[in-house]
């Protein structure tokens, strides 16, 4: 999967509210270009699973629509599974899948089973091919009655594994999930991802995954891309993130007696001063020296280095929506 | 090309299938519908004959030079679209909106199969059988009355001038259901077009001069009951078959680039 | 919830007209950022004009006047189907949709909590919708007499003053008959088909398709039997100012709504209680 140069910008109608606005809006039009994503380029090997972060309206979901070909691109170019997107040919939508966490395509008022039959056909598979492919994946996800009662009638955790189910029925080496684990327990989140780790080993399936919970993102995704702004801000491995986001670390301090909290400015940003018990952000540069000195001047009776936690940088991103 | 004929057909018996499982749930629906078509059916005669002269016994052509057994065969007709529409439009078309509004569309513009096909196709109700069936029921047994000979020829004319009146009433409900890609809330035009198709069941004659045209050249109308009437009453003339299928070529062609054209605003503009 | 009739009247009616204001004024808000649905739903109400079309051909054509048993000139004809239009539109009533919308949605409940009966939050919103309504229908009708101008005729006022109640009797009727099925939706989750059933005796019978004068003698006294012809062809009738007997027809809908008042009550409290007991 290629992207190079990807960039959406949607035209917005500028319309006053009101009757008086809608018919000046109808006369004489008037647009303002929004970029939602400006030039995205990443390359993404088959077999692997990637993590897609970033706060809301970073353009997480624009760059999907235009991987899965739903919306074209204003600029640049993608390119999935061999195929341009949004020319959306038929080998191309055999090829991938999404599932979107917040939409469902089963039918409402009947057993799953039946929603599998439709797609089955509307993806040329034989009734034999069918029913081997439902029992692996009922196998893998652990479903079996629950095939046979209607879609209204299960939990929100059996209604995502059937949705995970009639997406991946055509066997797409390219599996795009947004959002897959929204709303689901903490049980039934570490089950969808233990499936998608099987399902990625035994079929070698692409993935791109965006999710909201931190926990999908540090068990299934080796290498992340962070959007931010509509602008690919980060493309690496997980644990290197840490640096990009933070380029400071935190260093903690035991004290022999509690000292003023003026005494630390010298040394780093004081983050919090509890008695004898100081944290202290020291930019990664300046670590080495810094400890040395506090080691030296102040009566350090306990000192201790480290990252602050990735799940808190993100979550501080998201919160905030501002890169630190 | 033999194999993908093999596909739609198959995907179009699972569609099917999978809709009357889940309608079979709603006996009591069906009932209702029921009861609603034979209500309908019995208010719309007793309307007609009223322009057949209470006091008078007949007099022979109330409505547009139509006599009474003829104006029935409109009503049949009309009863029968009526009847595709319940059992086959509505159920498909209406569900447009929401599939935009819900953004489920995805899924649909996602699947290897045409989605103009899945929209229209993917369901179908039994509600409105029944309905089809007492349509042609009076079509044929009003025809009958009204003197004509049901040959073969007739009958074969009969047929397809229905399929041309019922992809006419289909193409102008998608336009009309297209436009939700642009405005969410179509429900209500589909209603105001279902109000004015309620003026096919009366033959075209029947109105003055001035709706005649509108519902000639507008709203096809006349096309959708009157023509295939005609057909059955073995008087169509060679240009108005003629010119029924071509409306109907041309407006299910319209509504297709249509969809095409809306597509492209969808996956141009949509967030 | 179990409010009876209160002693003290006064400060009771001061509290009811503020709520009346509050809620007609927010609805009307509401219904104006609707207004482009609502001129097509005004538009949906087209069937009386399509009928006109076909009466006032058979009047010119076929049987003539006297074959037709209308006794109705042709101006006369279009001023009743105009008529008919105007009354529809302000009688239309969609409160089995709103509170099957509503009790899906599980916004019934907290409504219930509150300590004013549901049904008048539907009342304000119809009314606001026909206020909407209104400058539409306007429009409509002046171009109708654009049209047909042989027809044009305003109703004298006094016509107008009986219209007037008699539209909103009509209304009343029709929003209790309506509400009664609404009810039955605590009861059954698909009661709104019956809507469908009760919809067709109100088309056929109510003069909306053809004045009642037209229909054969026993079929129409069965109709006046029933409340439909009162809910169109009345109203319409007294706007066209053609003749018609005022007083027995304003008691008869003074009747119909006697008898169906106390009845949606009585449903409404057995609804509730079953809704209760239901825990939603």
């Amino acid at each position: 999967m290629v992207a190079r140069g990807l960039g959406k910008t949607y035209r917005v109608a500028d319309k006053q509210p009101g009757l008086g606005g809608t018919l000046r809006h109808f006369l004489r039009r008037r647009h303002r270009d929004v970029p939602a994503v400006t030039d995205v380029s990443f390359t993404i090997q088959p077999g692997e699973i990637v993590g897609f972060l970033g706060p809301n309206g970073a353009g997480k979901t624009t760059t999907l629509k235009m991987l899965t070909g739903l919306i074209h691109p204003t600029a640049g170019s993608a390119t999935v599974a061999g195929y341009t997107p949004h020319r959306r040919q038929r080998g191309f939508l055999t090829a991938i899948t999404l599932v979107m966490g917040q939409k469902q395509q089963l039918i409402w008022d009947l057993p799953p089973l039946d929603s599998l039959r439709v797609n089955a056909a509307v993806y040329g598979l034989d009734d034999s091919e069918a029913k081997r492919r439902i029992d692996e994946l009922a196998e893998m996800l652990e479903l079996g009655e629950e095939l046979t009662r209607p879609v209204r009638k299960l939990s929100l955790g059996q209604r995502m594994k059937a949705e995970l189910m009639a997406a991946l029925l055509h066997r797409p080496a390219v599996l795009f999930l947004d959002e897959p684990s929204l709303g689901l327990d903490v049980n039934a989140q570490a089950r969808v991802r233990q499936f998608l780790v099987d399902y990625n080993r035994r079929t070698g399936a692409t993935v791109l995954l965006t999710s909201h919970y931190m926990a999908d993102i540090t068990a299934l995704c080796p290498r992340v891309l962070l959007i931010h702004g509509g602008r690919l801000f980060y493309d690496g491995r997980l644990a290197r993130l840490s640096e990009r986001l933070a380029p400071w670390r935190q260093v903690r301090l035991e004290l022999a007696q509690p000292l003023p909290a003026e005494t630390f400015h010298p040394y780093g940003e004081l983050e919090s001063l509890d008695g004898a018990a100081v944290r202290l952000l020291i930019p990664r540069q300046q670590l080495t020296e810094a400890v040395a000195r506090l080691l030296n001047e102040l009566p350090v009776l306990d000192l201790e280095v480290s990252d602050p936690p990735i799940e808190e940088l993100i979550g501080r991103l998201f919160r905030k929506g501002v890169v630190a | 090309m033999a194999s993908d004929w093999r596909r739609y057909a198959r995907t179009l018996r699972r569609f099917w299938g999978t809709a009357l499982a889940g309608q079979l749930e709603y006996q009591l629906n069906l009932l209702i519908e029921l009861l609603a078509m034979v209500g309908n059916l019995a208010g719309s005669l007793f309307v007609l004959s009223l322009f057949y002269g209470n006091s008078s016994g007949g007099a022979g052509t109330g409505l547009g030079g139509w006599s009474w057994p003829e104006a029935m065969v409109v009503l049949g007709v009309y009863t029968l679209l009526d009847g595709v529409s319940s059992t086959l439009l509505r159920p498909n078309l209406s569900r447009i909106v929401t599939h935009v509004q819900e953004g489920t569309l995805d899924f649909v513009l996602l699947k290897p199969i045409d989605s103009q096909f899945w929209l229209s196709a993917r369901t179908v109700s039994p509600a409105g059988l029944p309905e089809i069936a007492v349509g042609l029921a009076l079509m044929l047994g009003a025809g009958l009355k009204a003197g004509t000979r049901l040959d073969a020829t007739t009958l074969a004319l009969v047929a397809v001038l229905l399929l041309s009146s019922t992809l006419i009433l289909y193409a102008l409900w998608f336009l009309l259901a297209t436009t939700s890609i642009w405005f969410v809330k179509t429900w209500n035009a589909t209603e105001v077009l279902r109000a004015a198709l309620a003026a096919g069941r009366y033959p075209i004659t029947a109105y003055p001069a001035g709706l005649r045209t509108l519902f000639t050249l507008v709203l096809p109308v006349a096309f959708l009951t009157t023509v295939p009437a005609e057909a059955v009453l073995g008087r169509v003339s060679g240009p108005w078959a003629l010119a029924s299928l071509g409306v109907a070529a041309g407006f299910l062609l319209l509504s297709r680039a249509f969809w095409r054209f809306a597509l492209r605003f969808y996956t141009s503009a949509s967030s | 919830m179990n409010r009876r009739w209160p002693r003290a009247l006064a400060p009771e009616l001061a509290r009811g007209l503020r709520i009346a204001r509050v809620l007609l004024v927010t609805q009307y808000a509401y219904m104006l950022e609707y207004r482009a649905e609502i001129a097509l739903w005004a538009l949906s109400g087209v069937l009386p004009f399509i009928m006109l079309g076909v009466w006032s051909a058979a009047l010119t054509g076929g049987g003539g006047a006297a074959g037709l048993g209308l006794g109705l000139s042709q101006a006369e004809l279009a001023r009743y189907f105009l008529g008919a239009f105007i009354a529809r539109q302000f009688t239309v009533v969609w409160v089995v949709w709103a509170f099957e919308e509503d009790s899906v949605a599980g916004r019934l409940s907290p409504y219930l909590l509150q300590p004013l009966q549901p049904l008048w939050r539907y009342v304000a919103a119809h009314l606001a919708e026909q206020a909407t309504r209104l400058p539409f229908v306007v429009v409509i009708a002046a171009l109708f007499f654009l049209q047909q101008p042989a027809a044009f005729a305003l109703p004298s006022p006094a016509r107008l003053l009986l219209a007037l109640p008699a539209i909103w009797m009509a209304f009343a009727i029709h929003f209790l008959l309506q509400s009664l099925i609404a009810i039955l939706c605590f009861w059954s989750e698909r009661a709104q088909a019956l809507e469908r059933l009760l919809f067709i005796p109100y088309l056929f019978l109510s003069g909306l398709v053809a004045p009642l004068a037209a229909f054969p003698p026993g079929v129409r006294q069965v109709a006046f039997l029933t409340p439909f012809p009162y809910m169109i062809g009345f109203p319409a009738q007294l706007l066209a100012g053609l003749e018609v007997p005022i007083a027995s027809s304003f008691a008869a809908m003074a009747g119909w709504i006697a008898l169906l008042l106390p009845l949606t009550a009585l449903a409404w409290r057995a609804g509730v209680r079953r809704y209760t007991a239901m825990g939603g």
